[in-house]
């Protein structure tokens, strides 16, 4: 038991400054002397950056000169800095579980940035805590698995097509599952493609041929992804096709399910006629407009960016400039007015296009979300914020540009393969920033409009990005799975009465039978450690790698002191 | 023939192709121009939305 | 950026140029200058000794200028490698003078100064370009006046003022403010030298400098040389002693800038320079307004632009955050002109196309979010590959296959290709990479690229 070699514990508490991020709001030296005050604790040093080569060197040096067997960093969060210092163990050949990091920046310097006493004396805790549980914690050795060398794609549309054309040239046999009858996505309600004005319908076919008759391609249209056990690697999907249920093996999954543009019922008397959303008119002008049609109005922003929808759909007004030219040029003495709040024309070929259209005569008008446009009879009026007075403007066609919204089964998706949505409903990427074609959960990643509205040029270089990511699990033919996991700890405990496995949400618990008779048992590499079953077990007998109810109670000890 | 890619410039997008690359297995030779590499992300002391750190 | 100096499938060759490149698709030779640094890569520990003995002082180019760094210099503290490297434009040793500190304080024996260019070759199946850009030099708009007033000062430049391992340590501490610090250093020094010259001579005479110089006007102590000079001396003394009181009085009221003021467009969306839109900067400058409002809970800041482009995910809940708790005020206008007022102010000239006045306001400092301009040496690079490049000078591609340049297996992420953020180019880094890997694995798959339709 851990507690009998308390006399061998050396801990080396490396605390960061995150330059000034930490060190300008908390007392710094008041931690490293408190620090050392702590039992175990053998060093203590504090770094301008823990992070840093010289950091890490410093980490690697102490661990071998002081004898450390335990390593505490106080830093940032072990989302983004946890491997690195794990993997800096490793090296200096320290079992890298021997590892605790306690987050003094976002727990203690941003949310008390102006209570340096308050903060400082929370640091305190949170070390002490950290402290009191790397004791006792145990060396773990990370779990191996193979890899089936099959993607899923969830969608196929643009981006999911170019993403299962990447993969299938790459030699990977790829299947796409499209819920509608046909390949194609959004791409087949749009008419031309801007700023390039390609012919979307072109590029489908072209797409929809190249992914129909490759060789490492299967296809199911009219068909639904049902269920999805496993982890990266292994992974088994319960497809629901016309032709019947078909259960298929996957190394990876990439989202691609893509989003749907909102009916603005109720709003600027919409009625799909003579007053249309941006993509109806798509169809109009693929059809061609009638000759009676002159006067066109369109308004920005409708439904979206307001307290229901806070976010900006990113492509609508780029969409509606596209379809603004295309009017002028289909009715040539045609008036079209854009009605926005701010024109998104982010980038070089929106910009350009834009600036295009105004020298094609579009005109626009600034209008404020405090005073919206209003529908009387065949006319807009509005109050034009630049020149501080209300116009009269008649229309023939009125077309809202309404945004993208994301699956309304997206919640669902999210749940069957246990990846989040954000607020808005659109999945949510490992990190915004640095990750944003990965999820958290390994093995499963994202592209297109089911991450954000997309354009098509977006959606195909996400496409590519996210067959990039599913790719390097593929190729590597195996993973390392995290051994912080369930493990069955007093196997006599364990009456078998199978609760736990009922609550796991990763199937990664089952029942067999011993000669102590029905004991449960857990799948090492389903596990993704989440605790439900040890917080369940009314015997404790399951417990969590690093997360034992020793070490638990050893910090909330630490922390009542 | 040879798999070996040559990736021009060690900023944020160099490095992530890179990391991509030698993940899947494939060698790859990195050129930066500067004694270090990071670009101008490193430049940068936090980054929109999540206000993050930069390195 | 540390995994990559680890990771044992990556080689980097960093303080490198591309040369030349030959050969097509599947089978291209790169020539790549590795410059001389001057330090030995596998012996420098990176300790940075040298560098705190070096007496050469450096504007420091990561800190855009705003600080200094020494001859001998890691490119930045977190920098990859950690290698040190000699500056040969200015170390004095290798412009021919007496030093060579760095070499005697160096343990690890890692400086070279005999140290060469080296050229390597290296055979590879495809090439990504991630060349990056250039910050937009506004010195080329007259009427903001940058270069001029010291609180006008680029987005980037501001970054390094916020960074916690800045030249300011994080505090927005206004660039003029800076310089009257630096100049009362300066001063005092003078003072105490000085002082000491003038002490001399009061031991001298057992008299003080201020009795004495009395006695010297009323011509008491004839033409004697020796109490000339302390006369000349004390005269020499008097305006600096009160030059040093007048800087002493105005540094003990500098305070941290506050109001701030941010111009978007500046070189972007500008026929005069360029006419695509950046991108990145309104977010950028909400950022930079957020985070000097975490800093300082007292700063305002306005941002003045003609659309407000937050167009990524989450970025409108940001910028209405901003404004709700962090003081942001959004201008729709163009910044017409920047003066200086008193107090070293920069007061900046717009019209409110909402209010459709012509307005005058008062800041503490003004930041320019600059274009992203191609990088310069892009149209060598350009010609060394034989790619294309758009009528802007970014590397071309089309909308279809976002990441292909005209040559095959030669691809391009990031902003080479257009302006983006940097989510965008993380995306479209693995979109490269993605293409960069169906070459490297195309000769294995050949036989089944044959039976595609």
């Amino acid at each position: 038991m851990p507690a009998n070699k308390s006399d061998d514990i050396r801990i080396g508490v490396f605390i960061c400054h995150c330059g000034s991020n930490i060190a300008g709001y908390l007392d710094m030296e008041a931690l490293g002397s408190y620090a050392e005050s702590l039992p175990h604790v053998a060093f203590v040093q504090r770094n301008l950056y823990t992070c840093s080569e010289g950091g890490i060197n410093e980490i690697k040096k102490a661990i071998g000169e002081k004898n450390l067997n335990r390593v505490v960093v106080a830093s940032c969060t072990p989302r983004t800095h946890e491997p690195l210092f794990r993997s800096s163990c490793a090296e200096a050949g320290l079992n890298p579980y021997l590892f605790e990091m306690v987050n003094i920046r976002d727990q203690c310097s941003w949310v008390h940035m102006q209570e340096r006493e308050d903060g400082t004396s929370k640091a305190k805790d949170l070390i002490r805590m950290g402290v009191a549980k790397a004791a006792l914690l145990e060396p773990q050795n990370p779990i191996m698995s193979e890899v089936t060398p099959r993607a899923m794609i969830i969608g196929g549309g643009i981006a999911g097509m170019t993403a299962a054309l990447a993969l299938a040239n790459r030699g990977y046999e790829v299947v796409v599952v499209e819920r509608s009858d046909r390949l194609g996505g959004m791409l087949l309600n749009l008419n031309k493609l801007g700023p390039s004005m390609a012919d979307a319908a072109e590029l489908a076919e072209k797409t929809v041929k190249a992914v129909s008759c490759h060789p490492k391609i299967t296809v199911f249209t009219g068909s639904s992804v049902t269920g999805v056990q496993g982890f990266i690697g292994k992974y088994s999907a319960d497809i629901e096709t016309p032709a019947g249920a078909k259960k298929i093996d996957l190394g990876v999954i990439i989202v691609a399910t893509g989003a749907r543009n909102l009916v603005p019922a109720g709003l600027f008397q919409y009625e799909g006629e003579k007053i249309v959303t941006q993509l109806e008119l798509e169809t109009r002008l693929k059809k061609g407009l009638a000759s009676s049609l002159k006067d066109f109005v369109m308004i920005q922003c409708v439904g979206a960016r307001n307290e229901e929808r806070p976010y900006c759909s990113r492509i609508c007004c780029q969409t509606a400039v596209k379809n603004a030219l295309l009017i002028r040029e289909q009715a040539p003495g045609s008036k079209v007015t854009i009605l926005y709040r701010d024109m998104q024309m982010y980038g070089v070929e929106n910009e350009e296009m834009f600036r295009d259209s105004k020298a094609r005569g579009i005109r626009y008008v600034n209008y404020d979300p405090e005073k919206p446009p209003r529908v009387e009879g065949s006319s807009v009026v509005v109050y034009n914020a630049l020149l501080g007075r209300e116009m009269k403007l008649p229309f023939d066609l009125l077309a809202l540009s309404t945004p993208l919204l994301s699956q309304e089964d997206s919640d669902e998706t999210g749940k069957l393969l246990r990846v989040p949505v954000d607020e808005n409903g659109f999945f949510l990427e490992g990190h915004v920033k640095l990750k944003p074609l990965d999820f958290a959960t390994d093995g499963v990643f994202l592209c297109g409009s089911a991450r954000f509205p997309a354009n098509v040029r977006e959606a195909v270089a996400q496409g590519l990005g996210a067959a990039s990511r599913a790719s390097i699990p593929l190729s590597k033919g195996s993973v390392v799975v995290e051994p912080i996991i369930s493990v069955l700890a007093n196997e006599d405990a364990c009456r078998g009465c199978g609760l736990c496995v009922a609550l796991c949400p990763y199937g990664a618990l089952e029942i067999h039978k011993t000669e102590k008779g029905r004991k449960v048992r857990v799948i090492d590499v389903a596990c993704k450690g989440c605790g439900v079953c040890a917080a369940t077990c009314y015997q404790h007998a399951l417990t969590i790698n690093s997360f034992t109810d020793d070490q638990i109670e050893a910090q909330i000890g630490a922390f009542l002191g | 023939m040879s798999k070996d890619v040559l990736v021009i410039g060690g900023g944020i997008a160099g490095i992530q192709a890179s990391l991509d690359l030698a993940d899947m297995g494939i060698k790859v030779h990195l050129v930066e121009r500067l004694p270090s590499i990071g670009g101008k992300m490193a430049q940068l002391d936090k980054t929109f939305p999540t206000n993050d750190c930069a390195i | 950026m540390l995994d990559v100096g680890r990771h044992p499938n990556i080689r980097l060759l960093a303080y490198s140029e591309l040369e030349k490149i030959e050969g097509e698709a599947g089978n291209f030779k790169a020539t790549v200058r590795r410059k001389a640094r001057y330090v030995e890569e596998d012996k420098c520990t990176g300790c940075g000794a040298c560098k705190e003995k070096c007496p050469t002082v450096v504007p420091d180019s990561f800190n855009e200028g705003l600080g200094t760094r020494k001859a001998i210099y890691s490119y930045f503290a977190q920098g990859i490698p950690s290698t040190h490297t000699i500056d040969p434009d200015h170390c004095r040793q290798l412009n021919g003078k007496k030093c060579g500190v760095c070499a005697k304080t160096c343990q690890a024996k890692a400086i070279n100064f005999e140290q060469k260019d080296r050229i390597v070759e290296i055979q590879v199946g495809s090439i990504i370009v991630a060349a990056g850009y250039d910050v937009f030099d506004p010195k080329s708009i007259p009427e903001y006046r940058y270069g001029e007033i010291p609180n006008v000062v680029t987005a980037i430049e501001f970054e390094r003022l916020l960074s916690a391992s800045g030249p300011t340590s994080g505090h927005l501490d206004r660039p003029s403010d800076r310089a009257l610090e630096a100049e009362l250093e300066e001063v005092e020094k003078k003072v105490e030298r000085s002082r000491k010259a003038l002490d001399k001579y009061e031991e001298k005479y057992g008299e003080k400098s201020i009795d004495f110089i009395t006695k010297f006007r009323a011509g008491q102590y004839g033409d004697d040389s020796d109490k000339a000079k302390w006369a000349e001396k004390y005269e020499e003394f008097l305006p600096l002693e009160k030059s040093y009181e007048d800087l002493k009085q105005k540094v003990s009221g500098i305070t941290v800038a506050k109001r701030l003021a941010f111009v978007q467009c500046v070189g972007s969306r500008d026929f005069r320079f360029y006419p695509f839109c950046s991108g990145y900067c309104c977010m950028h400058s909400i950022k930079e307004a957020i985070i000097a409002h975490e800093h300082e809970r007292e700063t305002a800041s306005t941002i003045f632009g003609m659309d407000i482009r937050a167009v990524g995910k989450g970025f409108e809940e940001y910028k209405i955050r901003g404004g709700n708790h962090s003081n942001i005020t959004y201008v729709r206008g163009r910044v017409a002109e920047i003066t200086e007022g008193p107090g070293r102010n920069p007061v900046v000239t717009y019209e409110d196309t909402k209010e459709r006045k012509v307005k005058s306001q008062e800041f503490d400092m003004v930041i320019l979010a600059t274009a992203c301009a191609p990088t310069r040496g892009i149209a060598e690079l350009a010609k060394t590959l034989g790619v294309e490049l758009d009528k802007y000078n970014f590397i071309k591609t089309s909308p279809l296959s976002p990441v292909d340049t005209t040559v095959p297996g030669i691809f391009v992420c990031g902003c080479a290709q257009a302006p983006m953020d940097v989510p965008e180019s993380v995306a479209q880094a693995s979109s490269a990479a993605a293409r960069a890997a169906e070459i490297a694995f195309q000769s294995d798959l050949e036989k089944e690229r044959a039976v595609a339709c």
